[in-house]
């Protein structure tokens, strides 16, 4: 059994090299002794719970300590995030890194990605019935997902009444738009 | 002077501004500005380091490979001579014994027949990037960085500036994505720029399975009802944003343009599954590929200017066979290219094609033998800088021969110039921006010196 600093008391060359002289043998039992406790009380210490957790992501108090933009890795890995809630894998990020290169106007190519990701059942979107019914919570919601921080009181009537006015905007419309602003492009 | 014979001189001297050729404080000459002698220009980049010998020399072996006195010409789409009569290895089947027949409206009829060849040109760099870079800009490039967009504007820049066309007027057509190829779209000039850029693919990334498992599934919306709140909230966004500073830089396609785009590449989608892309008779090449996209793009959007880039013979390197083979393609590859702009009521008669390589190859082979025994050759000496073009179309003279071997006239630069000349925007260039003798190849057709 192993002291807490890996030596092996019984076994230990430090141990066995010590000189066998009188007076030594009583603090050699008493060492033992106290390794042998110390052994015992870890070996019953109750195991520590890991906790994972993700970190708290600071949100920004305005758009303009935004100043880097995202390479085409980030941009499509939040992306993906931000619209499945879940992980994207690096060989697909590589993959549609690739892609993006292949294209000239990555305005074009960003659009056609997030196409094709609403076609894909697996996107997380709130309902209509749920962005009309407190529309509020939603503009503010939407901001904190895409643009991580929280919308002034100027941008969130704006958005507000541009939702009212446009029948036809649903939750996809309003997070394709937010994913495809420039803002989103920055960090 | 008395009145009338000042107004009859200032009067002679303005008719001869205006008729004669501008000569700019460099002494180089430009042929009218503003008067396009085509609505539409192709310029094919026939890159990989195609080896003067092998290609415009039509030497087939003789040149390359010792005890093989077998020469011929092996792009007979393009050049005017006769094929190998033995040792044939390029064409198809086993072995490759079996040449590609030339395209119909090539026979007895080839695009040196029907144009102006320029035997033997200067390249400036013996490397790919420098050597494109140069084609693109009219520079030499030698302060080019690679993995780095170009230095000076690209003539993608200057159609659009001082053409005034828009984003889907002007189209380059990559070979694929390594090699910075798809930093060659616009420039990181101050006064260009990517609001001048090109639009670009690289189809054979583009549109290949994988990236079709991404982008090929798009959800079509409504253009009233969807599209529009979609592009307005983000219009809100993007002006909120640029209140504190930020702002993007974009190609600068219209909201129509990007629709057009993204129809297009739904239906580049649906060809590849279907199997009903435009594509050479012999397809069994990238570069092959390569161009049967550029002639989609070709037909779909009749660009004022398109640069495709083929790359095919860099296999050289290593594989002297594999190298003539892929020529022999690329020949095929442009024949079906130049077929197609025929058949398309739209561009025949109003399009010009210029073909050049960006640089050449070797003189001397290396150590790595082929199946067939035959050694490779890489670029790096003076062979490597041996280049030609090749151009037709509306006001280029047929079957014409500028220079020869012994006397090389014009140089890898020309080839942006020219295409500014035929498009009319040659007199707009600034002349600092240009590598030294820089000229017209359409000027250099008629006078070269």
């Amino acid at each position: 059994m192993n002291t807490p600093d890996g030596i092996n008391p019984n076994t230990s060359t430090h141990m066995s090299q010590m000189p066998s002289q009188p007076h030594y043998k009583g603090l050699v039992a008493s060492l033992g002794a106290l390794a042998a406790v110390g052994t015992l009380l870890q070996s019953c210490r109750k195991e520590k719970e890991a906790l994972f957790e993700l970190n708290p992501v600071n949100l920004y108090s305005s758009a303009a300590e935004k100043d880097k933009e995202k390479t085409n890795a980030q941009y499509i890995s939040i992306l993906y995030t931000n619209l499945f809630q879940s992980a994207i894998s690096s060989n697909q990020v590589f993959e549609l890194d690739e892609a993006f290169r292949s294209i000239g106007d990555q305005e074009i190519a960003k659009e056609v990605l997030i196409s094709n990701f609403f076609n894909n059942a697996g996107v997380q979107l709130p309902t209509s019935e749920e962005m009309n019914g407190d529309m509020d919570t939603f503009i503010i919601e939407t901001y904190k997902r895409f643009l991580l921080r929280i919308p002034n009181e100027a941008e969130q009537l704006w958005v507000k009444n541009f939702i009212l006015s446009h029948p036809y905007v649903t939750p996809e419309i309003v997070y394709f738009s937010f994913a495809l602003c420039n803002e989103y492009k920055y960090y | 002077m008395k009145r009338r014979s000042f107004i009859k001189t200032s009067a002679a001297t303005a008719a001869g501004a205006i008729a004669a050729p501008y000569i700019l404080p460099s002494g180089r000459l430009f042929a009218q500005t503003g008067s396009r002698s085509a609505e539409h220009v192709v310029l094919v980049m026939f890159a990989g380091g195609v080896r003067h010998q092998e290609s415009v020399g039509m030497r087939y072996l003789d040149d390359a490979q010792v005890n093989e006195p077998y020469p011929g010409n092996i792009m007979y789409n393009m050049l005017t001579g006769a094929p190998p009569e033995m040792k044939i290895v390029y064409g198809t089947g086993e072995g490759g014994i079996s040449p590609i027949p030339a395209l119909p409206s090539f026979v007895n009829n080839s695009l040196q027949a029907q144009g102006t060849l320029f035997q033997e040109m200067q390249a400036f760099s013996s490397g790919h990037f420098g050597g494109l870079n140069s084609i693109l800009q009219g520079i030499s490039a030698e302060s080019q960085g690679l993995k780095q967009r170009p230095i000076n504007p690209t003539i993608f820049e200057y159609i659009r500036r001082h053409g005034g066309y828009g984003a889907t007027d002007v189209w380059f057509v990559g070979n694929g994505i390594d090699g910075s190829v798809p930093l060659l779209n616009y420039s990181g000039h101050p006064d260009y720029g990517i609001k001048y850029g090109a639009n670009f693919f690289a189809p054979n990334v583009t549109f290949n399975q994988q990236s079709q498992t991404y982008l090929g599934n798009s959800k079509i919306y409504h253009p009233e009802n969807e599209l529009n709140p979609m592009y307005k909230l983000k219009a809100f966004l993007d002006n909120t944003f640029a209140n504190y500073g930020g702002s993007l830089d974009a190609l600068g396609n219209t909201e129509e343009e990007k629709q057009n785009i993204k129809t297009f590449m739904n239906l580049m989608y649906e060809k590849v599954e279907n199997g009903t892309l435009n594509l050479p008779p012999v397809s069994d090449s990238g570069d092959a590929y390569t161009i049967g996209f550029a002639s989609e793009v070709m037909t779909y959007f009749k660009p004022a200017f398109m640069t495709v880039n083929l790359s095919g013979v860099d296999v050289c390197h290593s594989n002297f066979s594999d190298y003539v083979r892929a020529m022999h393609r690329a020949d095929h590859a442009v024949g079906h290219l130049w077929e197609v702009i025929q058949n398309d009521p739209n561009l025949a008669g109003n399009t010009s094609i210029i073909c050049i390589p960006e640089c050449g190859r070797n003189d001397e082979p290396n150590s790595i033998q082929d199946e067939n025994l035959w050694r490779a050759y890489d670029h790096s000496d003076a062979n490597s800088l041996r280049i030609w073009s090749l151009m037709a179309g509306p006001g280029i003279l047929s079957n014409h021969v500028v220079g020869s071997f012994d006397a090389p006239v014009g140089q890898v630069s020309d080839a942006m110039l020219t295409v500014a000349d035929i498009l009319g925007i040659a007199g707009s260039i600034p002349t600092n921006l240009l590598a030294d003798n820089t000229q017209s190849l359409l000027y250099l057709m008629n006078n070269p010196g």
